[in-house]
């Protein structure tokens, strides 16, 4: 149970300087674009509020920014940064190897980011996924566009090789030399981050090809786009489970009860399970056999199951040990965590944002339901609590151990973000719920002006309303927070460090027959809560004054 | 170690709640949208006859659209039921049933039999309901140029010909930035093929129903068939649910829904 290695502080702190140098970087840049992203997001849920009103154009570059800025700019620089570090972590003391690798990397992305903002700001409005279609009669648009993705994907591939380097070359990691859990999820990680990288080049070259009158219309572009596009969808969700396993182990001391195979074969079983269910993203599509439909919502079920197991592991051995130390009462484990700490804060919501996503993610797989949900408010209003709630609150709470550690400032103001992820998740449960709802009610996914000119039911614009009020509350719960974890990022006093609370489960003996019923009873919660929505949206659906055989479902 | 362990932290089980949303597949196969061969058999029962028909009539349906249909055979029949069916005040309105198909197939079936010159023999078919030359000129040429499309139509509506449930045919065109027709008037309890497919980039046809809306994904040059009945007078918003350019928020059109005097098929 007890880690043989320093603390992950300590081993962070341990890197050396031209490695601290670049993840500070990366995770400044980040930062930046979670800030600049948020405002994007703000003004666009305003917009659909009706509170704030936009010239169509506007409206469209406002979510083209938005969603290109935290979808991929965000979660990508994080993602990069805190493979980097972690993988530096695990070896201990070493560094990163092909250092220079993981510079050209992260200056590729860099650059990424700065054509995709101009190209976004200044082009014809593409949205995030750069439809060619939108911007035939603007090629450069198009291409400058596109050049921006395949700048972050020639980046994110540089610094993935260089973290997978560094993991396999470790030092003095753990006994015999074997990977550790932790390691080998870093690799299968730095392993999906190539994938994406290539399935970004498949999707947007083309498009740079046909910019520069060197190939024809990028006509297969939304294909290729959905492959890049599942594969965003659930590596931020495999990078969540790999900064639990870490964090709480920095948090409690406790690392898996189940051995390090188990966890090994958990995160390898990623590639399993999540490749093969990219059909959902297509249920709406008018010519997608009906084989094709049926066998991708059959798939689409077992699509949460590592997710599910790795949840279940870090908190089965979280309550063995807290029961183990005489914890009682159904949750008394659960009180006896450092709840002072904003980042057990952070990490707790963002199971419980999980949950919830997760939920309505399983309404949304069942093809003859696509119909009713694909395109409507129903996909941002439940995609909001996986890609704020669990991954955002998750990488934050990450960056808020280990940014104190790689430039030794004391941590911002803590009781202050303790609140934070409160915040954030009651926004979230504002916006999801009123979203949700109005995709139940048909509320298009991407039109600012719902009134068709009175034609619209009056509920869509009370539901767009909450929406906007939700918007703001997780938006404004968010920006403290990410000024907060930002102010880390800058030299502090370094006498003021005042070390966060934790506690330390991992040396206590497990008692034997010692029961883990939390986790369990939260999979059997959400499952039941996944089939009572499946069931409103059933009879929803049979009660409605049309009957259609045949036609498409749905996709994001 | 591991005999002492409690089952709940044992791996086995741990694996086994991994797969807990598998039993969503129950809540599934109870409304007949279980995706195994044994789960549809139960959707007779469970959907009436919309979805009864859905998994079968959806197969054929996606063979429709892909191959049955072309892009210009759909616009060509698009515009013959435009004009056919235009009244005064811009809405259009297929007559009942027999009208469409019936004169459709005598077209089809006389173009397809005697060849493309047999102008009169078509122009008589058509008098006794409709007086648009140009319509049935593009679609007499269309028949003698297009074998292949041609005996697909011959086909469907040798079929009408044996069975008077032929559904009446309604052709949505989506575009940058409406839909054509934009305002159809429709009777409840008619058996329509509605066919769609938009002509310049992709759209959405979401079909506004009260409580929920019905949504359909529309690619440039693709005819997606759909049959549908409506069951409830009132009026349909119809609007675009695929961010299509500037003029995406006002994309819109409707069907206003008429209760039949008979409420019944044609
Ligand atoms: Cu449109």
């Amino acid at each position: 149970m007890n880690a043989p290695l320093p603390s992950l502080s300590d081993r962070v702190s341990a890197l050396p300087g031209c490695d601290k140098a670049l993840v500070r970087v990366l995770f400044g840049a980040s930062l930046l674009a979670l800030a600049l992203g948020v405002g994007f997001g703000w003004l666009t849920a305003l917009g659909r509020a009706g509170v704030a009103v936009f010239e169509p154009q506007q409206a469209a570059r406002l979510l083209t920014l938005h969603g290109v800025t935290v979808f991929f700019y965000w979660l990508y620089l994080a993602q990069t940064a805190l493979l980097l570090v972690l993988a530096g972590a695990e070896r201990n003391g070493g560094g990163l190897a092909l250092r220079s690798l993981a510079w050209i990397g992260g200056a590729l992305m860099l650059a990424g980011f700065a054509v995709s903002e101009i190209a976004s700001i200044t082009g014809t409005p593409l949205l995030y996924d750069g439809g060619p279609a939108l911007g035939r009669d603007d090629p450069a648009a198009v291409g400058w566009f596109s050049l921006g993705y395949l700048l972050l994907g020639a980046g994110l591939a540089a610094s993935s090789a260089s973290a997978i380097a560094t993991v396999i070359t470790r030092r003095n990691g753990g006994a015999g030399g074997a990977l550790s859990a932790v390691g080998f999820a870093l690799f299968a990680w730095a392993g999906f981050l190539i994938v994406s990288a290539i399935a970004a080049v498949n999707a947007f070259l083309p498009s740079v090809l046909w910019a520069l009158g060197r190939g024809a219309f990028p006509a297969n572009q939304p294909t290729e786009w959905h492959i890049l596009f599942h594969n965003l969808h659930y590596l931020p969700l495999m990078a969540t489970v790999v900064v639990w396993y870490v964090l709480v182990q920095a948090l409690t001391g406790v690392s898996s009860m189940h051995g390090a195979r188990f966890s090994k074969i958990v995160f390898a079983s990623y590639l399993l399970f999540v490749p093969p269910t990219s059909l959902y993203h297509m249920f709406l599509e008018p010519n997608l056999s009906e084989t094709v439909r049926v066998v991708g919502s059959l798939l689409s079920l077992f699509v949460a199951v590592p997710t599910v197991m790795a949840f279940l592991i870090i908190v089965s051995s979280l309550e063995a040990h807290g029961r183990s130390r005489g914890a009682s009462g159904r949750l008394g484990w659960v009180g006896a965590l450092p709840w002072k700490n904003p980042v057990m804060a952070a990490i707790a919501c963002a199971a419980l944002n999980l949950g919830l996503g997760l939920t309505f993610a399983f309404v949304l797989i069942q093809e003859k339901l696509a119909p009713l949900f694909s395109d409507t408010f129903f996909v941002p209003g439940y995609f909001h609590f996986f890609a704020v709630g669990t991954v955002s609150l998750s990488f934050l709470a990450a960056m808020m151990v280990v940014l104190p550690a790689l430039t030794g400032s004391a941590p911002w103001r803590p009781a202050l973000l303790c609140r934070m992820p409160a915040v954030i998740s009651l926004g979230l449960l504002i916006f999801g719920a009123a979203g949700i709802a109005a995709g139940y009610a048909g509320v298009p996914r991407r039109t600012f002006d719902i009134s068709y000119g009175g034609g619209a039911p009056a509920l869509w614009h009370t539901l767009m309303t909450a929406v906007g009020i939700g918007g703001t509350v997780f938006a404004l719960g968010l920006t403290v927070l990410v000024l907060g974890v930002a102010r880390s990022l800058l030299p502090g006093p370094k006498d003021s460090v005042v070390q966060q609370p934790v506690v330390s489960w991992g040396d206590t003996p497990l008692r034997s027959q010692v029961a883990a019923w939390t986790g369990p009873a939260g999979v059997v919660l959400v499952v039941v809560a996944m089939a009572l929505f499946t069931i409103v949206a059933f009879d929803l659906m049979n009660a409605l004054p049309l009957t259609v055989i045949g036609g498409g479902g749905h996709s994001h | 170690m591991s005999e002492n362990r409690h089952f709940t932290t044992r791996r086995g089980f741990i694996t086994g709640m991994g797969f807990g949303a598998v039993g969503l597949y129950g809540v599934w196969a109870a409304y007949g949208a279980a995706p195994l061969p044994f789960g549809n058999h139960h959707e007779t029962l469970h959907q009436g006859h919309g979805d009864a028909a859905g998994t079968l009539g959806h197969a054929g349906a996606d063979h429709d659209a892909g191959s049955a249909m072309t892009p210009e055979a759909f616009r060509r029949e698009h515009a013959a039921f435009v004009d056919r069916f235009k009244r005064p005040d811009g809405s259009v309105e297929p007559v009942a049933g027999q009208a469409v198909s019936h004169d459709t197939g005598h077209h089809d079936m006389n173009a397809h039999d005697m060849g493309h010159h047999d102008v009169d023999a078509h122009d008589m078919g058509y008098h006794d309901m409709d007086a648009h030359g140009a319509g049935h000129h593009d679609m007499n040429a269309h028949g003698a140029e297009d074998g292949h499309d041609m005996s697909g139509h011959a086909m469907s509506h040798t079929a009408h010909g044996a069975d008077a449930d032929q559904p009446v045919d309604l052709y949505l065109l989506a575009f940058m930035w409406g839909y054509n027709p934009d305002i159809l008037r429709l009777r409840t309890g008619v058996r329509y093929r509605l066919r769609m497919m938009a002509d310049d980039i992709t759209h959405g046809a979401s079909f506004q129903l009260g409580a929920a809306s019905r949504i359909i994904r529309l690619r440039p040059d693709s005819v997606s068939d759909q049959i549908i009945t409506f069951t409830k007078p009132g009026t349909v918003l119809i609007y675009c649910t695929v961010y299509c350019g500037a003029g995406h928020d006002q994309m819109q059109g409707k069907i206003i829904v008429t209760a039949s005097e008979q409420g019944g098929q044609p």
